[in-house]
């Protein structure tokens, strides 16, 4: 399974490159799986069907899939605070365990969701040759590639931690040999809940980062020939960069000779230090003949062969 | 007889509460160095009750269940935090 994220400033045509890039992925027998992180869902549009964040079938080889990402957090939310629920039950008796309904606008929920679904999807994805990912504009795409490295550092934080405690009471225990409260704690990794979790969760996220930085993960980004999607497409590749999420691919969409000029001062601004990654011009005026096909074949195959830095 | 096994006895009893004293004594430290770990994990957790970067909500949430104790730690470290300096004082054997 291999896939591929859409990445760019809102309105650069990420929606439409991912779809015509599944697309044409499917027509030539592959099983395509394209998904729309974006709130502004237009995968639906682009293809004239109504989708959810089940995996709609479109054709033999096709399928859409929209996340509505202030669903997801609420239901993982509404996971999470089952255990609140519980714990609390009795506040049920004065009517204030409605407060709890406070927890599903706790910032950064939705980054935390679209990361879960993407988890989701890469565990269920054997059934695709090729997963599509359509992205919401820079700045949340950034936070939700950003969140597994954020994450790995505080738990690895708290396992250093953990463990510390768990010497500690070791140590305790062993020279009092007594029986009192402190004692009792437990002290071996396996027994303690915590350490547990906080090591299912490191495996987690662990997995997801190698899933995003892999080799078998493309990011592209793309832009128009313009200032304002340049100077955007510049701070999305820095910060790629620095979360160490290789490019390999890069569009330069809406593309018309009339601009050829910006246009090569753009991918020369934005290009000139990355000699691995691949530039794209699209047309603005698509492929009158063929509609569907707006990438052209040539680096299809290139990308199949997996060798798309050539 | 039963005077010497008397004496014997309260020796025993003797040199093992020494013993003990000094296993309570030897870990004083380590007991106050756990307990200052266990507050700083759980306010690591719950850094934004205290204003400190918190890690993302989701870590926090799932742990918190089988934090008790050291929530209780946290709770009562807050309540003498005053006294801390006097009690790291008290516990290193500085008068």
């Amino acid at each position: 399974m291999k896939s591929l994220f859409f990445t760019g400033k809102g309105g650069v045509g990420k929606s439409t490159l991912s779809s015509a890039f599944g697309y044409q992925l499917a027509e030539k027998g592959y099983k395509v799986l394209i998904v729309s992180l974006d709130p502004a869902h237009n995968l639906g549009d682009i293809f004239s069907v109504k989708l959810d964040s089940k995996e709609t079938s479109f054709s033999k080889n096709l399928s859409l899939s929209e996340v509505d990402l202030s669903k997801a957090s609420k239901k993982y939310l509404k996971e999470n605070t089952k255990v609140f629920e519980e714990v609390y039950g009795y506040l049920k008796v004065l009517n204030l365990d409605r407060y709890f309904n406070i927890l599903k606008y706790t910032p950064g929920m939705e980054e935390n969701a679209a990361l879960i679904e993407i988890d989701r999807i890469f565990s269920t994805g054997d059934k695709f040759d090729f997963i599509v990912f359509d992205t919401p504009p820079t700045g949340i795409t950034l936070r939700i590639l950003a969140l597994p490295s954020i994450t790995i550092n505080w738990l690895e934080q708290l396992i250093g931690i953990r463990k510390q405690i768990l010497e500690k009471r070791y140590t305790i225990r062993k020279v009092r040999e007594g029986n009192t409260e402190t004692e009792k704690l437990k002290y071996d990794e396996s027994d303690d809940k915590v350490i547990v979790k906080l090591y299912r969760m490191h495996e987690k996220y662990r997995n997801l980062e190698s899933l995003i930085r892999g080799n078998n993960n493309t990011v592209s980004v793309v832009f128009n020939p313009d200032f304002l999607s340049m100077k955007e497409s510049e701070r999305l590749i820095k910060s790629l960069d620095e979360l160490g999420i290789p490019l390999r691919l890069t569009f330069n969409n809406k593309f018309d000779s009339c601009l050829s000029e910006d246009a090569d001062k753009i991918e020369k601004y934005l290009l000139s230090q990355k000699n691995d990654v691949i530039n794209q011009r699209i047309g603005f005026s698509g492929n009158k003949k063929n509609p569907g096909y707006i990438i052209p074949d040539d680096l299809i195959q290139n990308y199949l062969k997996g060798n798309t830095d050539v | 007889m039963s005077l010497i096994k008397k004496i014997y006895r309260s020796l025993v009893f003797f040199i093992k509460s020494i013993d003990q004293a000094h296993r309570i004594k030897a870990v004083e430290v380590t007991e106050y160095e756990l307990r200052e770990l266990e507050n700083l994990f759980v306010l690591l957790l719950m850094g934004s009750f205290t204003g400190i970067p918190s890690p993302s909500t989701l870590v926090s949430a799932e742990l918190i269940p089988d934090l008790t104790r050291e929530i209780e730690v946290l709770n009562k470290r807050a309540e003498d935090a005053f006294d801390a300096f006097n009690e790291l004082a008290g516990t290193i054997g500085i008068d």
